[in-house]
């Protein structure tokens, strides 16, 4: 053993270090992002509250004690429930078409025989639609109102004189489920992280080698534009894309036996149309790389943020504003969505078309950077 | 039929016996296969040229010859349409560098820009294809020239498992499978043996023999020797061109080698005055 050996190599390590900003940056950046994002998101600081439509048709009931609502002390309570906003809508319809258009992360329906029928010892629901699909949106609503209802059966028993389990609840998916297994609600979040990730990786280093053994250079020194190289690697690539997703689709259906509601066909669909924006996201950052290793620590950079934002742990809509807009340019944060509402939903065409023209944009945006990319090396 | 003239005769009329040779020299030596005027490159603050005006006739050899950083690459990656000139004016083949006369121009990378992966003949197939031709066409065409350039019988061996040799020899045929009318080499000798560095120009003679106009760099000055006729390159000028046996005259040397520091030493005394 040599001392001085020893230091020499890990002197020279530090200089290679010096000599490579980016690498530097990054080594900053990433932690910094990470622990940022994290402290946020597990921070109480911050964060909105998911909108709740309380929608309360109760009509009240006469007590000894004079005249009582359920209704409004449910409401009450809910409104002043600090992880949840409540808004105040008419009729059952008009909150499930919220719900529906994930305005509100789920509505609350108080029955108009409520106080009634509690007063009078029958069974009696509150009804809580949700949308079935995202147990991050529907967790939180039923929660809020297990509280509500929780504190007013307190209460209740002791000024009014009713008994606690004559009041339920009783959730209702507009699709989907409220009680599948977390398998089920997660697989589509498992496959288009996944489905991006492997594709992400397998892109940028390929070009990466196509640009470091000179071979772009030859492509770039033949007839061929930067539209045909970039649309015959997109081609290329998109195959052993898809078929990854497909084994990992396949995986998850039969051999974990993973809810898939809706069409295959639709699912593929998402996949294909965001893994095309993948490709040329991969082709275009690997210019910025120099090296594998570099490749490897734009990953963190690129998916952390769509992760932690996109809707994948934590819902969308309590996000802070200008986070909730920055997500929705996530591509992410749309696959995850569209795949929810096929797979766990039993969603059509019509109904994630929204998601998937989203996703176009992001896929046709970045052929569009690609070949600006390309630009580089005809300049 | 001997080697040799089987070689000549296949680079002058093709596999399909298409003549394309000699037609080429139909319009004389006042036709320019490449020109150059008053070229400026820079990179940042480093002008890689700076004015380089230098003409090439159709069917020469014409040697660029310099030190290292003296602007040759630059140079052919602009010819090839890799680099746009900051100023001047280039053509090649009386088209402006770029995809549409890429088609006739040969490019070979001074290391070997190759699919390591795939065996020797899909890269060449995968080049000839590149440039429009049809893949039997180019698989034809692939199979004579890797006779051309005697690797006949590697066409299944992956290109990593090559030797050095080897490989600048698939790099050079990889340059012609589409039939060139310029061939643009990068130092293409560059850490060859000399047998191989020999057998290599003596391709580079026939394909030129053959009507192909050949643009090379090189700072080997035996190679320079071999030209038509050989430009001096010096700090991203050209600073003298003519015949290896007018510079050697004009020069009152033995050599290109001093031939170059003859001109050199004049240009920036010139500069300095």
């Amino acid at each position: 053993m040599s001392l001085s050996r020893i230091a020499a190599i890990a002197l020279r390590i530090l200089k290679q270090f010096r000599h490579d900003p980016r690498t530097i940056a990054l080594i900053v950046i990433v932690p910094l992002l990470v622990m940022a994002l994290i402290g946020y998101l597990l921070g109480d600081s911050g964060k909105e509250p998911l909108p709740v439509a309380v929608v309360n048709l109760d009509a009240g009931a006469e007590a000894p004690v004079g005249h009582v609502s359920l209704g409004v002390e449910i409401a009450r309570a809910l409104a002043a429930d600090d992880a949840i906003a409540v808004q105040t809508v008419p009729s059952p319809e008009a909150a499930a078409e919220r719900v529906r258009a994930a305005e509100v992360a789920g509505a609350v329906i108080l029955p108009p025989d409520l106080t009634r029928r509690v007063l009078a010892d029958e069974p009696a629901s509150v009804r809580v639609v949700v949308g079935g699909t995202d147990p991050n949106l529907q967790g939180p609503v039923l929660a809020a109102t297990g509280r509500a209802v929780q504190g007013l059966t307190e209460r209740g028993a002791s000024t009014v004189g009713f008994r606690a389990p004559a009041l339920t609840i009783r959730p209702v998916p507009l699709r989907g489920g409220v009680d599948l297994s977390p398998l089920d609600y997660d697989a589509p979040i498992l496959l288009t992280f996944f489905a991006f990730f492997l594709t992400f990786l397998l892109t940028s280093v390929s070009f990466l080698r196509e640009r470091s053994s000179g071979t772009l250079e030859r492509l770039m020194a033949s007839p061929a534009s930067r539209l045909d190289v970039l649309l015959g690697y997109l081609l290329g690539f998109i195959g052993f894309a898809v078929a990854q997703a497909l084994l990992i689709l396949g995986y998850a259906a039969w051999v974990l036996d993973v809810r898939i509601a809706g069409s295959v066909w639709l699912v593929l669909l998402v996949l294909v149309i965001l893994l095309i924006g993948v490709v040329n996201l991969g082709i275009s950052l690997s210019f910025y790389a120099r090296n594998e290793l570099q490749v490897v620590q734009f990953i963190p950079l690129v998916l952390i943020p769509q992760v932690f934002l996109g809707g994948l742990i934590w819902p969308v809509q309590s996000l802070w504003p200008p986070l909730r807009w920055l997500s929705q340019l996530f591509p992410l944060t749309h696959s995850t969505v569209a795949l929810r509402e096929v797979m766990v939903g039993g969603q059509g065409f019509g109904d994630v078309a929204g998601r998937l023209l989203a996703l176009l944009a992001f896929s046709v945006a970045m052929v569009a950077v690609g070949v600006l990319a390309l630009r580089t090396q005809r300049a | 039929m001997g080697p040799m003239r089987r070689v000549v005769a296949f680079a002058r009329y093709g596999p399909a016996g298409r003549r394309i040779g000699r037609s080429l020299r139909v319009g004389g030596e006042r036709e320019l296969a490449i020109e150059a005027e008053g070229v400026v490159r820079t990179f940042g603050h480093l002008r890689a040229l700076d004015g380089l005006s230098l003409t090439v006739r159709r069917g020469e050899i014409l040697g660029l010859v310099g030190p290292n950083g003296a602007g040759k690459t630059t140079f052919v990656r602009t010819l090839a349409g890799l680099l746009r000139p900051t100023a001047g004016r280039v053509s090649v083949l009386g088209r402006a560098p770029g995809p549409r006369a890429a088609v006739d121009v040969g490019y070979m990378t001074q290391s070997a820009a190759l699919y390591e992966d795939l065996p020797v003949l899909d890269n060449l197939v995968f080049f000839g294809r590149l440039f429009g031709m049809g893949r039997g066409e180019a698989r034809a065409r692939a199979g004579d020239l890797l006779a051309l350039v005697d690797l006949k019988g590697k066409e299944r061996v992956p290109v990593r498992a090559l030797s050095g040799g080897m490989r600048q020899l698939t790099n050079l045929a990889c340059a012609m499978v589409h039939r060139p009318r310029l061939l643009l080499l990068d130092e293409p000798t560059v850490g060859i043996d000399p047998v191989l560095r020999r057998r290599l120009w003596e391709h580079f003679a026939e394909l030129n023999a053959a009507g192909t106009t050949i643009l090379v760099t090189t700072h080997v000055m035996e190679e320079a020797e071999r030209c038509h006729r050989v430009a001096l390159i010096g700090a991203g000028r050209a600073i003298a061109v003519g015949t290896p046996a007018e510079l050697k005259a004009a020069a009152d040397t033995r050599s290109i080698e001093e031939a170059y520091l003859v001109f050199w030493g004049r240009r920036t005394r010139d500069g300095a005055s």
